[in-house]
């Protein structure tokens, strides 16, 4: 069980049991016990690459994002966490911070307001960052449109080439089938003040779970960007790279999978 | 380490200023101690071997005075400024004379003096802003709070910070500006001290935010030396060693933690400073209460080889 992998799991503890962002092992351990079917028994997570993700020091996992709420993510954190024995930090939306309980939630488990100030502190305290360029929109991308990735921001290709980090591409397949979205309401996000509400394919009362998709992760082999991080050339060449090999993995997840749920 | 032969402290009769006294006198330093009260009363407040000027920072011509008197007669090389009005309640423009005014003229003094080559500043961790939108680590780069309705406790702090570092490499005066952490300890005007003192502390309701403590001790040893340091002007966060939830802070002081929804803890607050006269002010640190600020030490460190070493 993954629990018992934790314990060597190691954090920068700023004193009191917990980092400076707020990640507490004890809570991670608890979060990652409580999801341990979902991994296991339900997602049934099949990782290829593992081995890509380096043991120690700084790098950045960056994937594709998809299924309206991020258990692509945690999937990432517990799939790495058991076979490599290290905290993924994920970058999150400033909103996620704002959120009551959830924000505390999140904190604790490692996941991080997604600031180039953040990110820089964690990357000198060696740690591994996972980063989703495509963001919000990635998840609330409709089902027509799944596999393919959306605007891809540059900002971890410039974090990279700052602080000599190398990129670990990941693709997660199974996730964009778990709430196919019919629709992006733009309306209904008006009246909550967010951009869209993704409307998935029955009434969210009705979807409490996502659909038992397998998830399979890949991971490609690390990509060390070359070129002065304030060179945008430089940060675009890196970003394109990267999402190349992102999608290169998506594409080999879909030939060799037989269906969404097996 | 040997450039700091003969100091002047302002503030010296509070809990900071004796702390810096203290370690100031034993590294064999001079000490000019500076404070408003007659000096009888002062003797009680500062160690012995420290000398002892009163002076009322507020009045320019008191300020010129101690500058180009006691503080010319003994050669002093650096000056520590640390004499702010600490209570939030109090406003006015006697209150903005010593917290802005007396260090804007005292730049102007050092810059003129003979011998004093460095100030040292004390800001606080308070002129950064915290929202949701900012980095939780928070560097010297990050933005200061120029919110509008702040109260003059915290718009005198901002303008006095900005006043320092306006002066920075203008002329061979060296600054130093040390941002620090809320001193958790009686008399230095720290809020979260002040917010834990209650036996019942109500904090937001699904929010837990981590927050830094700074000891006396090791506020004092930053400023120490950033006045020691062979190099030492510029902008300093101090953070201290104590970074944990404010739940697990509350816990640790011995008391009870309620949780409470948001927009009721600004009007109870404001209650508990009108009925029992306390300073800490949900206003103020509202965003502190919600998401986590943490002064990222690594210049301090870096430049002035500061390691907090923890609560004593």
């Amino acid at each position: 069980m993954l629990g018992a992998a934790l314990p060597s799991i190691a954090f920068d503890d700023a004193g009191h049991g917990y980092d400076r962002f707020g990640l507490s092992p004890s809570a991670l351990r608890v979060a990652f016990a409580a999801a341990w079917p979902l991994y296991r028994y339900y997602f049934r997570v099949a990782s290829v690459g593992a081995e890509h993700v380096p043991k120690a020091g700084a790098a950045i996992v960056v994937a594709n994002h998809s299924g309206m709420l991020p258990f692509d993510g945690m999937m990432l954190c517990m799939d790495v966490a058991q076979q490599r024995q290290r905290a993924l930090r994920p970058l999150a939306d400033h909103a996620v911070g704002a959120l009551p309980f959830i924000g505390v939630a999140m904190q604790r488990i490692g996941a991080v307001s997604g600031t180039s100030t953040n990110a820089r502190a964690l990357l000198e305290a060696g740690e591994i960052l996972l980063v989703f360029p495509e963001g919000v929109p990635g998840i609330s991308k409709p089902a027509r449109r799944k596999y393919r990735l959306t605007h891809w921001r540059p900002g971890h290709a410039e974090l990279a080439l700052r602080h000599k980090a190398p990129i670990i591409p990941a693709a997660v397949v199974g996730a964009e089938e778990q709430f196919p979205i019919v629709h992006n309401s733009k309306r209904l996000g008006r009246l909550v003040g967010a951009p869209h509400v993704p409307l998935p394919f029955l009434p969210v009362p009705f979807v409490p779970v996502p659909l038992p998709v397998k998830y399979r992760i890949y991971y490609g082999e690390p990509i060390v960007p070359e070129g002065d991080a304030n060179d945008p050339s430089a940060v675009e060449h890196a970003a394109w790279q990267t999402q190349n090999a992102v999608q290169a993995l998506i594409a080999r997840g879909l030939r060799e999978r037989r269906g969404s749920f097996w | 380490m040997s450039r700091l032969k003969s100091a002047l402290v302002t503030g010296a009769t509070t809990p900071l200023g004796r702390s810096l006294c203290a370690r100031l006198l034993a590294s064999g330093c001079e000490v000019l101690a500076v404070g408003l009260e007659a000096e009888s009363a002062a003797r009680f407040l500062i160690p012995e071997a420290a000398a002892y000027a009163a002076a009322d920072l507020a009045k320019p011509r008191e300020l010129h005075d101690l500058v180009f008197g006691p503080a010319k007669a003994r050669s002093i090389d650096t000056v520590f400024h640390l004499a702010t009005h600490r209570s939030l309640g109090v406003e006015g423009e006697r209150v903005h004379a010593l917290n802005v005014e007396a260090l804007r003229q005292l730049i102007a003094h050092c810059e003129a003096h003979p011998t004093i080559a460095r100030l040292v500043y004390r800001s606080y961790a308070e002129v950064y802003r915290v929202d949701q939108r900012l980095p939780n680590v928070i560097d010297e780069e990050h933005p200061l709070d120029h919110g509008a309705g702040r109260p003059q406790w915290l718009r005198d702090r901002v303008e006095a910070d900005g006043v320092a570092c306006a002066r920075m490499g203008m002329t061979k005066l060296e600054i130093a500006v040390l941002r620090c952490a809320d001193v958790f300890a009686s008399g230095t005007g720290s809020q979260i001290y002040d917010y834990v003192r209650s036996r019942v502390c109500f904090k937001p309701l699904g929010f837990d935010p981590m927050i830094n403590l700074l000891s006396l001790e090791d506020a004092a040893e930053a400023l120490f030396l950033a006045g020691a340091a062979e190099r030492g002007q510029g902008v300093f966060n101090v953070p201290g060693a104590d970074t944990m939830p404010l739940g697990l802070c509350i816990r640790s002081a011995k008391r009870i933690a309620v949780p409470l929804p948001g927009p009721l803890l600004l009007p109870l607050y404001a209650l508990r400073r009108r009925i029992i006269r306390t300073e800490f002010s949900y206003g103020l640190y509202k965003g502190r209460m919600h998401f986590p600020g943490i002064l990222d030490g690594r210049r301090a460190r870096e430049v002035l080889g500061f390691q907090p070493a923890g609560v004593s």
